[in-house]
């Protein structure tokens, strides 16, 4: 990332958000928590080393440990239960559609290593469909905070909203977008920053690319809105419609596939609404590889120079359109 | 002829001990090079890794893919580094080429990939690689080949239901051409594996599930040899070697430390460790 006012980030969200779940232990006596042996990576033992009682370690065995989530919370319990995102939305989606979701179950799912921020660690652990199958299955709201203040201010959102919650948290710590007295709620989104002509909506990781790329654009003459669409399913669709409304331009950026993210719900909703000009950043139908997270992001086209890119092209698209 | 049989046995023991020190040394060095990867279940299957590439195995470095090889299925895929030190040192790809490890456009992926010179096949979530190791040894037998299917599982690896799916398979088509080989250091990413997930007895449950056990001290290149020897050549059942090993062997300040799974040595922790492991060699 080139230029940003932001600050660095202390920590990464999977980290705030786990110390948020260890703090409401004392608020909730009830509900329990369960890993799948990357305790130590999600941070869940934060919870455990204070409500050992509570907290599960069920080894590594992620079907088991969701079935026996599904068991918890039909019971009445609702239990948190974290591990990786690629093991979560992939290995034991089955036992999440069919003994989660459909019976509506209280199972809040912590989810790191989300899109390329598992860089590092290669394919096997980047999670870059999770936001594909998690908002296709009924009763699933979905969660991605941008940075640890909002993971910890999500981690309520979840616990209070009914049902099943799947938040997607990132390894890395990134730059700060908050400060403690910002709000969300389910299906909310914030503002960043406003613009008249286009509106560029992201969410996670790529918050900051975001607006690292409106900063560029506002330098060469471009006015871009930010949106922070933290709530996926349900999205703030009020929000994003009044934006566009008046910038006349949409672009969508997201650290997972093209296909069937973010984008592709936020192009439909635009042509069926209000059709503007629109492009999507996200992977072409294929897999990464192991590396520096911002490398990564460069060459798979998701870094804000990309964005800047694109923007500057939907931009020019407008203008033609209008001339 | 004895006395040369035994010492032709004692020079290739002799040969194998040192390269697994060798293969000791690149982990150490590639993971500190680039500050990211998994050690202490790297140096745990030290011995197997060299058993296996140095000596049982059937692999040909000119020719990774050549069809009659025998393969080997990294399950416990996160130790990589062990497999990337044996693969570089037996030919595969340039020594030098390690200290590429997980980094930006290189082969050496943070999880193994089949495309790699060596790697049979892709791995890095747990439990799935045994059931591809099955999958291979039943598609050998179906074209008539004969080579062996080698697989290392680590033993928290064994917490996952897959694995005894698999297992359950490779006795129905009694696969014989099929090795297990269970990396058994008690520790996994949370801790001491007998708390996280109690597996034991691992030999009995394998036992029950109808494959023929043996349980051996994975350090003891001796015994590593003579049973990879044995399991190399039984007929009639799959086969598992249960080996007892030390997360983290060969740095006594990473034995059986559950920090050293996936941490880095910062560079006073390096030259200790390499003096460690070089002081071994003599
Ligand atoms: C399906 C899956 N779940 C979780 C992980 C994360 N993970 C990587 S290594 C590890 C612990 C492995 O322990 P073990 O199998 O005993 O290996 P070793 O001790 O030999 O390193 C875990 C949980 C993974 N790679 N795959
Ligand atoms: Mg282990």
């Amino acid at each position: 990332m080139t230029t940003t006012a932001l600050k660095k980030a202390a920590i990464p969200t999977r980290r705030a958000y786990s110390a948020r779940m260890a703090e409401y232990g004392a608020i909730d006596s009830d509900f329990a928590v369960m890993d799948a042996d990357i305790g130590y990576s999600t941070y869940s033992y934060l919870f455990g080393d204070k409500y050992p009682g509570r907290y599960f370690n069920m080894g590594i065995a992620e079907v088991n440990m969701f079935a026996c989530a599904a068991g918890f919370a039909a019971n009445g319990r609702t239990v948190i239960a974290g591990s990786y995102g690629v093991f979560i939305t992939m290995r034991a989606v089955e036992v999440i559609r069919s003994f989660i979701c459909y019976p509506n179950l209280n199972v809040k799912i912590l989810s790191s290593h989300g899109g390329l921020t598992a860089a590092i660690d290669g394919v096997t652990h980047q999670a870059t469909e999770d936001i594909a199958t998690m908002s296709t299955i009924p009763n699933m709201k979905v969660l991605v905070p941008a940075d640890p203040v909002a993971a910890g201010k999500l981690f309520d959102v979840s616990f209070t909203s009914p049902g099943p919650v799947f938040t997607r948290l990132m390894r890395d710590p990134y730059y700060e977008i908050y400060d403690d007295s910002a709000s969300f709620v389910l299906g909310g989104s914030n503002t960043l920053r406003e613009g008249s002509d286009i509106t560029i909506v992201s969410y996670g990781d790529m918050v900051f690319q975001a607006v690292a790329a409106a900063e560029e654009l506002a330098r060469s003459g471009i006015s871009a809105e930010v949106i922070d669409a933290y709530s996926i399913k349900p999205y703030d669709a009020e929000t994003i419609l009044q934006s566009i409304r008046k910038t006349g331009a949409l672009l969508v950026a997201e650290n997972h596939q093209r296909k069937n993210g973010l984008g592709y719900e936020l192009g439909i909703l635009s042509l069926r609404e209000f059709p503007v000009p629109f492009d999507n950043l996200g992977l072409r139908d294929m897999f990464a590889e192991s590396g520096d997270y911002y490398k990564l992001l460069e060459k798979y086209g998701l870094s804000s120079s990309w964005i800047n890119k694109a923007a500057t092209a939907l931009v020019a698209r407008k203008e033609q359109n209008n001339a | 002829m004895n006395q040369v049989l035994t010492s032709d046995r004692e020079a290739r023991l002799l040969k194998l001990r040192q390269m697994a020190q060798q293969v000791r040394f690149h982990v150490v060095d590639m993971v500190h090079h680039v500050q990211s990867g998994h050690i202490g279940g790297s140096l745990s299957a030290a011995e197997i890794l060299t058993a296996l590439y140095f000596d049982i195995m059937n692999i040909d470095p000119d020719n990774p893919k050549r069809p009659d090889r025998d393969r080997m299925l990294m399950s416990k895929g996160h130790a990589c580094p062990v497999l990337y030190a044996s693969l570089a040192l037996r030919g595969f790809f340039p020594v030098e080429e390690l200290r590429t490890l997980r980094q930006f456009e290189s082969r050496l992926q943070g999880h193994p990939v089949i495309k790699t010179p060596g790697v049979d096949m892709t791995t890095g979530s747990l439990g799935i690689g045994f059931g591809v190791a099955v999958g291979m040894a039943m598609e050998a037998k179906l074209s008539g080949a004969s080579y062996n299917v080698y697989a290392l599982l680590g033993d928290g690896e064994l917490n996952e239901g897959v694995v005894w799916e698999a297992a359950s398979a490779a006795q129905k088509y009694r696969l014989d051409n099929l090795v297990a080989i269970i990396d058994r250091n008690n520790l996994q990413n949370d801790g001491v594996s007998d708390t996280i997930m109690p597996m034991e007895p691992i030999d009995r449950k394998f036992e029950a599930f109808n494959w023929e056990v043996r349980r051996i001290n994975g350090h003891d290149m001796q015994q590593v040899l003579q049973t990879l020897e044995e399991a190399r050549d039984f007929r009639g059942k799959p086969f598992c070697i249960v080996a007892d090993t030390v997360k983290g062997k060969g740095v006594s300040f990473m034995e059986n430390q559950r920090s050293w799974h996936g941490s880095p040595p910062n560079d006073e922790q390096y030259r200790q460790a390499v003096s460690e492991i070089q002081g071994a060699l003599v």
